[in-house]
């Protein structure tokens, strides 16, 4: 038997809660089942949807080599530019650490370009990647012909890349911020012991900051996996030159807005869920031998 | 799935338009939305056309709904599937997604009812946007694409102004004698569809044969379009693509034109307003011709959607919007070539009172009596994104036009079918 008071606590609970849970019905959980039945139909959107059962996700898997070129895009995207992100975010956030003079100054620019609305960086790097543009000049000084990074299957995705790497400065924050945290009796107990100073970032700055770095890691994949705007501003046609850059989300957006394949295009996406979620499920498994919590006793 | 038909139906309702004021004894009275895309200017010339209309019949209400360009398609997507569409809607390439889906009436009946004759008004192109023999769009604006030539460039070299005379051959000496290799060039190119497209026809190809089905890969098309690739690799009489991002972010023909860098550029009626500005001394011509003559032309209209609440008002609307009277307002604004032919031969088009050069405005309607008719088919977007993909190559370099459009041809067949 619940009490009065219990019964009133819940009540208040459930009161305060419900923005939420009605946000998340309404928007999101029956919005997601409506979709799981739509990618069984053929619908246009504008006459009734005729139900096809699996009929999707078969020629998805088996017939549409569009589909796979956009799912090795996405894991090719995904698997360098998350990963270098990171990278380049620590070392970033490593050198901020030290006692360098301006370091406020270089830390707003480094943030800086985050803060960028996405649409003005990429006409800005549509001209960086020029055949002739600025970044092939630079290359061209150490002896590097630079390719046509837009207009080439092959340097496109690097382009891709090029910009998200641009991003970098949200992921050096955080990082920052974790590494002010971790506590000087660390490294003074470290010196003493002579440890260099290379020794002290891999022995105690990488293992503190992994809660860190895994949280930008699944917040990188997810982000990585449903890239959008970059490839919808940046190549032209969208996902160019011949699907070159086509990735999952502009895929399934031309599929839905542009051809009118309603059911083929929410069939996309629930692939695209399944992607994530075992990426994200790898992620969280392997976590458990590198990621490190001050709390934890091992 | 009882949730998620409750969703749909909650997020439908979620845009609640004012309703209709039927139940009034008057047929016309009516409130009606009218969706169309572009920018300010466009904006300001529908308004200006709805608002003769609501002096001429003061029963109507008309709701203007500017959409811009990029999102039009899928907000008027969403709004007819929600079952709130607009009255009157602006269509172009894509009108047979609409009509082959029922999602536009079909107007031959109130056009007859309302003694509309469609040829005398609209010439060649009045039933371009018709489905299966039945015209589901009332031509709204019209106009050929056209030759834009810098008259300092081709007086420089003694060359006469274009006409629709030139031949293939004609043009393509007259872009050798105005390039300079890497610094100049002759045409602007061909890439676009309604540019090679415009060839095909000329050469006697078609890219959907006349039983529907598509026709890519024939001698005709692939001649046309080699023509048009050898411009940029074998006579450089055209930039590369290399050449062209080179000229900065989303440079294409027409700024390239403007800025002197290219003599000829070939597209539509838009470009005059772009170039009232430019330095450059600039001039419009016919499009040459090929085994015949042939042309794009670009242009809208409007239709009526299935929700609409009374369709004969709709349609009344539609036959003011598109009269001379209101017609004149798209000229007078500069927004574009009014479909109507008796505007396009009036003074008001001729001799536009914001043009600042004497330009020959005749032109469109001389292109007029040879523009082809354009395979609008349901499937346009789906058939565009076929040739843009298949012809990445081509247009670096990589692949000569018969082998892409082979490809293209065997991917186009499973994309187009033939209506019925």
């Amino acid at each position: 038997m619940m009490s009065k008071l219990r019964r009133r606590e819940a009540m208040w609970f459930y009161l305060f809660a419900s923005p939420w849970i009605i946000g998340f019905v309404v928007f999101l959980l029956g919005p997601m089942i409506a979709s799981i039945y739509i990618s069984l139909t053929d619908w246009d959107s504008f006459t009734a949807p005729e139900w096809v059962g699996l009929e999707n996700y078969k020629r998805l898997l088996t017939d549409d080599p569009v589909f796979w070129k956009a799912l090795w895009n996405t894991f090719y995207y995904a698997a360098i530019s998350v990963p270098l992100g990171l990278v380049i975010g620590l070392w970033l956030a490593n050198l901020l650490n030290k006692q360098v003079r301006v370091r406020k100054v270089f830390r707003t620019l480094i943030y800086l370009p985050t803060l960028v609305p996405l649409v003005a960086t990429a006409m800005i790097f549509k001209m960086v990647l020029a055949p002739s543009g600025p970044l092939n000049d630079v290359l061209g000084v150490v002896g590097i012909p630079g390719p046509s990074w837009l207009l080439e299957a092959m340097w496109v995705k690097p382009a891709l890349i090029l910009l998200s790497v641009w991003g970098a400065g949200a992921a050096t924050v955080l990082l920052l911020a974790a590494m002010k945290g971790i506590p000087r009796e660390l490294y003074e107990a470290a010196e003493v012991d002579g440890a260099s100073p290379i020794r002290q970032f891999w022995s105690i700055t990488v293992p503190q900051l992994t809660p860190i770095i895994f949280f930008n890691l699944i917040m990188g994949l997810i982000g990585a996996f449903q890239v959008f705007s970059q490839v919808y501003i940046l190549t032209k046609p969208v996902g160019g030159p011949d699907n070159a850059s086509q990735m999952m989300v502009p895929l399934l957006f031309n599929e839905a807005f542009s051809f009118y394949h309603m059911g083929y295009a929410s069939a996309i996406s629930w692939l695209l869920f399944a992607v994530i979620l075992v990426f994200t499920l790898m992620a969280f498994r392997t976590a458990r031998r590198w990621v490190f919590y001050e709390t934890e006793v091992k | 799935m009882g949730v998620a038909a409750g969703v749909i139906t909650l997020t439908a309702c979620g845009s609640d338009s004012d309703s209709q004021g039927s139940g009034s004894g008057n047929s016309s009275a009516a409130n009606l939305v009218m969706t169309v895309w572009g920018g300010e200017n466009d904006k300001t010339t529908y308004q200006k056309r709805i608002d003769l209309l609501v002096k001429k019949y003061p029963e109507m209400k008309v709701t203007l709904q500017l959409i811009p360009g990029d999102g039009y398609a899928q907000k008027v997507q969403t709004m007819i599937a929600g079952g709130k569409g607009p009255d009157i809607m602006q269509v172009a390439e894509n009108v047979n997604v609409y009509s082959s889906k029922n999602q536009i009436l079909a107007l031959d009946e109130l056009a007859g009812k309302a003694g509309l004759d469609l040829e005398k008004r609209f010439g060649s192109i009045a039933k371009i946007y018709s489905y299966e023999d039945k015209v589901y769009a009332i031509p709204d604006r019209s106009g050929a694409m056209i030759v834009y030539y810098n008259k300092t460039l081709f007086d420089a070299k003694g060359i006469k102004a274009p006409t629709a005379d030139w031949t293939w051959d004609d043009a393509l000496s007259a872009f050798k004698e105005v390039t300079v290799p890497g610094k100049q060039w002759g045409y602007a190119g061909g890439g676009w569809w309604a540019q090679w497209w415009s060839f095909v026809y000329q050469n006697g190809g078609k890219i959907i044969d006349d039983s529907g089905k598509p026709a890519v890969a024939s001698d005709e098309v692939i001649e046309a379009l080699q023509w048009t690739g050898d411009l940029i690799f074998k006579h450089g009489v055209v930039p590369t693509k290399k050449q062209y991002a080179d000229m900065g972010a989303d440079v294409g023909g027409d700024g390239a034109f403007a800025n002197g860098k290219v003599a000829v550029n070939t597209t539509g009626f838009w470009g005059i307003s772009g170039l009232t500005k430019s330095k450059i001394e600039w001039d419009i011509a016919p499009l040459w011709k090929g085994k015949e003559q042939a042309v794009t032309a670009f242009g809208s209209g409007l239709a009526i959607s299935r929700t609409a609440k009374n369709p004969e008002a709709a349609f009344k609307a539609i036959d003011f919007l598109t009269a001379p009277e209101a017609q004149q307002q798209i000229i007078g604004t500069g927004q574009d070539v009014p479909a109507s032919l008796e505007v396009q031969k009036s003074d008001a088009f001729l001799k536009p009172a914001w043009m600042t050069k004497p330009v020959n405005m005749n032109v469109f309607a001389e292109s007029s009596d040879f523009v082809y008719r354009a395979p609008f088919v349901p499937a346009w977007n789906e058939m565009q994104k076929a040739f843009d993909d298949g012809l990445a190559d081509f247009w670096l370099g990589k692949q000569d036009a018969r082998a892409a459009l082979t490809a293209i041809q065997q991917r186009l067949e499973s994309i187009v079918k033939p209506a019925g």
